[in-house]
């Protein structure tokens, strides 16, 4: 990929503004294990349990399951020297290996090793679990490995133009998906399951160039009826329920483009359609047109949430609402919180973070009613802009009645 | 033909002699590469390594080397005791990397496409008639 390509990131610029963080910190040499830092540093999709090297100088080795290595590499832009695998053999298990590895970057086996841990609600996070966490402290006897994930979090807050270019492709992507379900919708069959509603949105993508319908949470989450409306309600894997004529059905749809992720979900009430049904999703649309015009450089999650709650407040639909309108978003991993590990609860957004220009969000809303068996959604990648927000998905905000 | 000491100079010689005349550079897949295995407690209680230096599939050096070791791609290490089961294929040189008796240095993916070359060789130099 050449520097003209929209898609070019500079990876090696990445892992020397890695390196100056750890110099700054007294970081000898960083154990990254969480999928986010993987992705970021290797721009290789990691399914299997991975680790990347980065010493205080040169050009990082990623460890990956000696199954996927060769894959791993071929994908990344780092060589076959710098992308190894480990099988549980002597000598090449992951513990031997990758602490040879960073005993030969210390200086004399000695120094700070950076690891990331912690604790996530997203499973697939990654974290340097206690167990691996005492192997590396017992093969490196001389080494002290200290919580240093902070330096992977500040570097990628802030979206580069190649990042920026490759979410808008997955977010053209899930558009694409979108307009699939909606002609399937519009052809008169409406009881379908929620699963098919997932497939045929997935194959609509897949033919876009989507390469996975990548959240953990189900792949696209599909909704219909009363599960539109379960309390809380953010997470809804498709289900084998078929959609039924005077329902709301709440489609959200996942992309993948170079690690990048489209998200963006989509309402609809089945018709025909009741005048208090109809009043919830203009409540909605309402709140989302506001949320979008309130994102900005300078606001916090907990501004946004106060300024959002009081127009549901007047409005008269604040008990359906879940106060937090945003969820994180960076290449694959880094899906759920906001900026770094600042905030008063260790390791959740921090409510009074302030968005800078070309940061990433996922504006989120979840509205749910379920004594009346109705709820919607709004999720979609936004780019904050001094002066406002670039939503990426552009499927018309709307709840359409079909 | 005499019973040869396991690695000894003489059964070096007779292993790069088989080595070259049974396994083709197509066998062995024209790869280029070094392999270094290392004998830790051999009887004598000292410490010795079969060198193997492979240009274009035809072996050019099969050495015992004491000392100072060459630099090699690979590097296999276990006692000598192991070594020798192999060598009367006594145990699989699988297994024995698997079960943690021999320790691997290398890139474990290129090793992968090199394991079917390193049984034909463990196969070859088990027909050598020795003395441990």
């Amino acid at each position: 990929m050449t520097t003209n390509d929209p898609y070019f990131i500079d990876f090696p610029a990445r892992i020397r503004a890695v390196q100056a963080e750890m110099a700054r910190d007294g970081i000898d040499v960083y154990l990254g294990s969480r999928l986010r830092t993987l992705s970021w540093t290797s721009d290789a999709f990691c399914p299997w349990r991975s680790y990347i090297v980065i010493p205080a100088d040169g050009l990082p080795t990623l460890y990956t399951f000696v199954i996927d290595a060769a894959r791993v590499q071929d994908d990344s832009w780092l060589d076959e020297d710098h992308v190894l695998g480990f099988a549980p053999m002597g000598g090449q298990d992951q513990i031997d290996l990758i602490a040879t590895k960073i005993a030969e970057s210390l200086p004399g086996g000695r120094g700070r090793v950076g690891v990331e841990a912690g604790m996530s609600n997203y499973l697939p996070e990654g974290n340097l679990t206690h167990y691996e966490y005492q192997a590396f402290s017992a093969a490196l006897p001389d080494a002290e490995l200290v919580n240093a994930l902070d330096i992977i979090d500040r570097v990628s807050v802030i979206k580069d133009a190649g990042t920026i270019n490759r979410f808008r492709e997955a977010s053209r992507m899930v558009d694409v998906g979108h307009q699939a379900v909606w002609e399937a919708l519009c052809s008169g069959n409406k009881t379908v399951s929620e699963t098919e509603i997932a497939g045929l949105a997935a194959y609509a993508m897949r033919k876009a160039g989507s390469e996975w319908e990548w959240s953990f949470t189900g792949g696209n989450e599909i909704a219909s009826g009363y599960r539109t409306g379960l309390a809380g309600g953010a997470c809804t894997p498709a289900s084998r329920r078929r959609t039924a004529p005077g329902e709301p059905l709440m489609v959200d749809l996942h992309a993948m483009f170079k690690l990048c992720l489209g998200d963006h979900s989509h309402n609809y009430l089945l018709a025909p359609a009741t005048p208090r049904q109809r009043w919830h999703a203009q409540n909605f649309v309402d709140l989302v047109t506001l949320c979008l015009q309130t994102y900005r450089a300078g606001v916090s999650p907990s501004s946004l949430a106060d300024e959002m709650m009081l127009f549901c407040e007047e409005r008269g639909f604040a008990e359906y609402m879940v106060p937090g309108f945003e969820h994180g978003i960076g290449m694959l991993g880094d899906e759920w919180r906001i900026g770094r590990n600042d905030g008063p609860f260790p390791y959740w957004t921090n409510p009074d973070h302030i968005y800078q220009p070309n940061e990433m969000l996922i504006c989120a809303i979840q509205y749910a009613c379920p004594e009346e068996n109705i709820g919607f959604r709004y999720e979609n990648p936004i780019l904050i802009l001094p002066d406002g927000c670039e939503a990426m998905s552009k499927f018309s905000l709307a709840i359409e009645e079909v | 033909m005499d019973t040869l000491q396991y690695l000894s100079p003489a059964w070096a010689a007779e292993a790069q002699k088989r080595l070259r005349e049974q396994l083709t550079p197509e066998t062995m897949k024209f790869v280029t590469s070094s392999m270094l295995t290392v004998y830790h407690n051999c009887p004598d209680g000292k410490e010795r390594a079969l060198y193997y230096k492979i240009q274009d599939g035809v072996f050019q050096d099969v050495s015992v080397r004491e000392g100072e070791m060459p630099e090699a791609e690979f590097i296999i290490s276990g006692d000598y005791d192991t070594f020798a089961k192999i060598s009367r294929a006594e145990l699989g040189s699988r297994s024995a990397l698997m079960g943690g008796k021999l320790r691997l240095k290398g890139n474990m993916v290129k090793a992968l496409s090199l394991a079917s070359i390193v049984d034909r060789l463990n196969k070859v130099l088990s027909t050598i008639e020795c003395e441990y």
